[in-house]
């Protein structure tokens, strides 16, 4: 079989992978190819109709297609090569590329790969809710796609498991459309998704929200009649006799987000077992070299305009990668602990600058995020407010480095 | 004036099918009476997929004989019908001394009902063929083996059919009736079928029709088993079903490897007496996955994909023993062949007990050979299972083959579209999932479901409103939002 | 009298204290920048929001077309425009940027087509 030669290949043409291509085009790099799996480019995006999209990159509230056809725009512009319904269907740690269209096999060898593939939700199998197994349950984003992209009106009495974002956002395109969204259980003591959703969502359309809820049964034997709900405890143990059931034909499941690295996993990538993402190094490069990833398969985002950021940022390390077949060895490891859940990247170098990406897996307020090196403070920043539904990015200076020992990244209320 | 049949068969799970395929090695006008909207929907398609070895009965009985029956001539059932099978051997596992004795027992009964090649295995050996496991020795069946249950009725019923019986989906037999001319009349929910012979194959309906043909007296009881699947990275952990040893009752919690790579936990086995009640509890759930990780360690809730559970028809005689099959052919129900209670091993049984039913029926009656009757039925090609060449010549020939819907389990729109047309007309969304396995993988038809539901539409022009999950009334969409 | 706001203009969503008197703003407090300023003091006197939703689309790739308002439009003015967004249709193929329904219901505010969709 043809194999084709490419300089980089980017997988996925979502904003990450759009992104990564029109930065490296203009870094020099020509010869990329993006392979989509959709027959348009846009990723996830196509179906986030919303407005929010592009406040600190444009400076406009954009909906998700619109973000994306600035980025689209770009790539047809600067006649960025790429293929659309076309399925990746493995990458080797070789950067062997095989995928599948309408015309065949393609076989592509790349120099460098970028992993852009986005992410997947957690389903109602993973979550192990019990119950008879009705149709009527549905996880957000194939409710967003039902109803945004194929004209499809999923129910009319709805109910909605987690207040991650995607939900809240259903929840009030449901009611929009005329469903009775009757209400959000949230099975932790705050909300999953931002502040502003939670505003214009939900309380906008007296659609109440209740922490520490959760389904624990599911019923109908054909359609969905209805769901279980209780309240948990502090250690989200169910409370025993606080069991109120809801009558309802749909169910929509916002519980999480999870990178879809299968492919990553053919070509060898070690994940991160806290992002179930690539472990990467502030060159976005994996543990396979030439093998780069950025956006939501790396770590789940919020906001897109980040996802744009991070594919850019990759760009000047991949060039430099294709130029001199290796990059610096990145041997200082960030560890994290307590409140902070993770950070992106894993692993620097010290000898450039880099930016951390992280987490907090709790709400906080007033505190003190601390990035230290054998016992001393290299930088900390101070924070009014910091939740897990949002990322926080904190550049750091890499001459504040003394010495080539592990990082920490704690919390200092 | 609707034809008479000479035999109709109600219900078509595995037996049913079975039932069908073998009476279509005959000339006779067959016809099959399905409640369903699919074939294997209740038993047949909800247990552990496991093709036993037949040490597990008693002597003599008809579970002990068409299990081994069946076991032995899997190879070539497999090749017939075109369905993946493994042979790959099954471990029961124990640690104490009562284990030994017990494995020992069960080896001289296996052995007496024909299973082959059992043997002990000590820890050394236990843990060459399954690392993974905690045990001390284990009992080694090297017979026993995996298949998909749905796959597996799903050819049984794509072979008769080819054969030319006919299939009824979404009948639900309500009434029979004989006539004076000795033909029976069946009421269904769709119209009245008249035929010469009735053969009730009817599953947890065995009990009601076994009535309506004039046979009362039988009662039996339900058994539900739940399972959680887990992830297919799981798959390589575990090389054979690993089951601990058995009490009198049930067989233990275990976990076995499925055809496809996936690891399913279960069955438990609860009494009940519903028989529509197909809820998963969370107690079963939580019971499960402790219960098997002291035996297989491998087992954590981030690799769940997802639970279902079966219900199997119980009958305990008075002192609480599983009794066996009953296939009979009664003298007060002329014209009838009666099978109930076929639990397990009833997979693994399925065309042996079609091959006794076939010769209750050709002892009251002669039977001609259908010289056309054509065993074997090609199942589809599936784009994920060949090779590169191979894939390049398959959308080469058919460019949907190139198009793939399903991400996880890398399913192609070429399988989408034979599957809608399928041969015996099924049109359920949870019918594509077992024909091609869309839907059944990580993201559970997150990415896929759409496009399914889609062509479903397109290809046989049904209504946005009329898409059917599974069952009557699963209706899953309430119309457009735009039209 | 305290009002609390959970601001909406950005991912921030500063938790907005305002004192009012006598339908007047004493103080603000709370917001990152000027803007969640404006958004507590429209808030009190006429809360705007703007919305998205789809339109359908004869002709084209896909049976809807995505589209949003150019403009926050009073809140409880949302329901009306609904009904007349559910009504329009409009023809593939469309661009981004396209006025679906100029001046939508005199709000000031356009109906724009989000998402580019090709004729079939």
């Amino acid at each position: 079989m043809n194999i084709i030669n490419k300089e980089v290949v980017i997988i996925g043409g979502g904003p990450a992978g759009l992104a990564a291509a029109v930065e490296l085009y203009k870094k020099g790099i020509q010869d990329i190819l993006i392979i989509e799996r959709e027959n348009t480019l846009g990723g996830i995006l196509r179906q986030c109709i919303h407005d929010g999209f592009g406040l600190t990159r444009f400076k406009e509230t954009l909906s998700g297609p619109e973000y994306a056809q600035r980025f689209i725009d770009e790539v047809e512009k600067l006649n960025i090569q790429y293929i659309t319904d076309t399925t990746v269907l493995s990458v080797t740690k070789d950067k062997k590329i095989t995928a599948a269209s309408k015309n065949g096999l393609i076989i592509w060898q790349a120099k460098a790969v970028i992993l852009t593939m986005g992410c997947r939700e957690r389903t109602r199998g993973a979550l192990g809710i019990p119950g008879e197994r009705p149709t009527g349950v549905f996880t957000a984003g194939m409710a967003q796609s039902y109803i945004n992209l194929h004209n499809t009106m999923i129910g009319k009495n709805v109910i909605i498991l987690g207040s991650g974002d995607i939900g809240m956002i259903m929840a009030r395109r449901m009611t929009l459309e005329g469903a009775n969204v009757k209400a959000v259980f949230e099975i932790l003591p705050y909300p999953s998704g931002l502040p502003r959703n939670i505003e214009q969502c939900l309380n906008d359309y007296g659609i109440p929200l209740y922490l520490s809820h959760t389904i624990t049964n599911i019923h109908g034997s054909s359609r969905l009649t209805g769901v279980t709900v209780s309240e948990v405890d502090e250690h989200l143990k169910i409370i025993p006799g606080t069991e109120k059931e809801y009558e309802c034909d749909t169910l929509i499941l916002s519980v999480g987000l999870i990178p879809e690295n299968e492919l990553s996993l053919s070509a060898g990538v070690i994940l991160d077992i806290r992002t179930k993402g690539a472990i990467v190094d502030e060159n976005y490069q994996t543990s396979v070299p030439g093998v780069f990833a950025a956006g939501n398969v790396l770590h789940v985002h919020d906001l897109v305009d980040f996802v744009s950021l991070e594919a850019e940022n990759l760009a000047d390390s991949v060039a430099a990668y294709l130029e001199d077949g290796n990059l610096l060895a990145c041997g200082i490891k960030i560890n994290t602990s307590g409140e902070i859940n993770h950070t992106v990247p894993q692993y620097v170098s010290g000898t450039k600058e880099f930016k951390l990406s992280l987490r907090v897996n709790k709400p906080l307020r007033n505190c003190v995020i601390a990035i230290t090196q054998n016992g001393s403070e290299i930088n900390s920043i101070k924070l009014k407010k910091a939740i897990p539904a949002e990322m926080i990015q904190i550049p750091i200076n890499h001459k504040l480095l003394q010495s080539d020992k592990d990082l920490e990244v704690c919390v200092k209320c | 004036m609707k034809q008479i049949y000479d035999v109709l068969i109600i219900g078509a799970g595995v037996v049913g099918s079975a039932v069908a395929r073998e009476m279509a090695r005959y000339k006779l006008k067959i016809g099959v009476l399905e409640k369903n909207h699919d074939v294997c929907f209740e038993t047949s398609g909800r247990n552990s997929g496991v093709i036993h070895g037949g040490f597990a009965y008693e002597i003599g009985t008809l579970k002990a004989e068409c299990c081994v029956e069946g076991n032995l001539e899997f190879d070539q059932v497999a090749k017939e019908l075109d369905v993946p099978f493994k042979r790959t051997g099954k471990v029961l596992v124990g640690n104490t001394d009562a284990d030994y004795k017990s494995l020992q027992n069960t080896i001289a009964i296996g052995k007496i009902n024909g299973s082959v090649g059992l043997e002990i295995l000590d820890k050394e050996h236990l843990h060459e063929l399954v690392p993974t496991v905690i045990g001390e020795f284990a009992m080694f069946s090297p017979t026993s083996g995996i298949v998909e249950p749905f796959h597996y009725t799903i050819a049984l019923a794509e072979n008769a059919k080819m054969n030319g019986v006919d299939f009824y989906l979404n009948h639900e037999v309500v009434g029979i009736h004989r006539e004076e001319d000795g033909t029976y009349t069946i009421t269904t929910t769709q119209g009245n079928f008249s035929t010469r012979w009735v053969v009730n194959c009817a599953g947890l309906g065995c009990v009601k029709i076994s009535d309506m043909l004039g046979i009362p007296g039988y009662h039996i009881g339900g058994t539900k088993g739940n399972y959680i699947i887990l992830d297919k990275k799981l798959g390589p952990l575990l090389p054979m079903p690993v089951y601990p040893v058995p009490s009198s009752t049930y067989m233990g919690i275990h976990v076995t490897p499925t055809i496809e790579g996936n690891v399913i936990i279960g069955p438990d086995a609860d009494r009940v007496d519903s028989f529509t009640d197909y809820s998963v509890a969370q107690e079963n759930m939580d019971f499960l996955a402790e219960s098997a990780s002291t035996l297989w360690p491998q087992i954590h809730k981030s690799d769940y994909i997802r639970n279902y559970c079966g219900i199997q028809p119980t009958w305990l005689d008075g002192n609480g023993v599983i009794k066996d099959f009953i296939i009979e052919a009664r003298e007060e129900a002329p014209h009838t062949i009666n099978l109930v209670c076929i639990e397990s091993p009833g997979l693994t049984s399925a065309l042996p007990i079609a091959r006794r039913a076939v010769r209750l029926l050709s002892e009251r009656e002669t039977l001609q050979p259908n010289k056309n009757f054509n065993p074997n039925r090609k199942g589809m090609v599936r784009f994920s299972e060949q090779s590169d060449e191979e894939k390049v010549r398959l959308i080469a020939e058919n460019p949907d083959y190139g198009e793939v819907i399903c991400r996880c389990e890398t399913v192609t729109k070429a399988e989408i579209m034979q599957a809608v047309h399928n041969l015996l007309g099924v049109d359920t969304i949870v019918g594509i999932k077992y024909r091609t396995r869309s839907m059944m993988g990580r993201c559970q038809g997150g990415y896929c479901q759409m496009r399914v539901a889609e062509i479903i539409q397109e290809e046989l022009g049904k209504k946005v409103t009329d898409v059917l999950y599974a069952r009557t009334g699963s209706n899953m969409f309430t119309g457009k939002v735009r039209e | 009298m305290l009002k609390k706001y959970t601001c909406i203009i950005c991912p921030n969503g500063c938790d907005i204290s305002v004192e009012i008197e006598d339908s007047k703003i004493l103080s603000v407090e709370g917001s990152a920048c000027k803007r969640g300023n404006e958004y507590v003091k429209q808030e009190l006197t006429n809360p705007q929001r703007s919305i998205a939703s789809s339109i359908l689309l004869e002709g084209g790739v896909l049976p809807l077309v995505s589209v949003r308002l150019s403009s926050p439009i009073p809140k409880e003015k949302i329901s009306d425009v609904m009904v007349v967004i559910k009504k329009a249709l409009l023809k593939a193929p469309v661009y981004v940027g396209q006025v679906a329904i100029a001046n939508v219901l005199g709000l000031g505010s356009d109906v724009l087509v989000t998402k580019n969709v090709g004729a079939k």
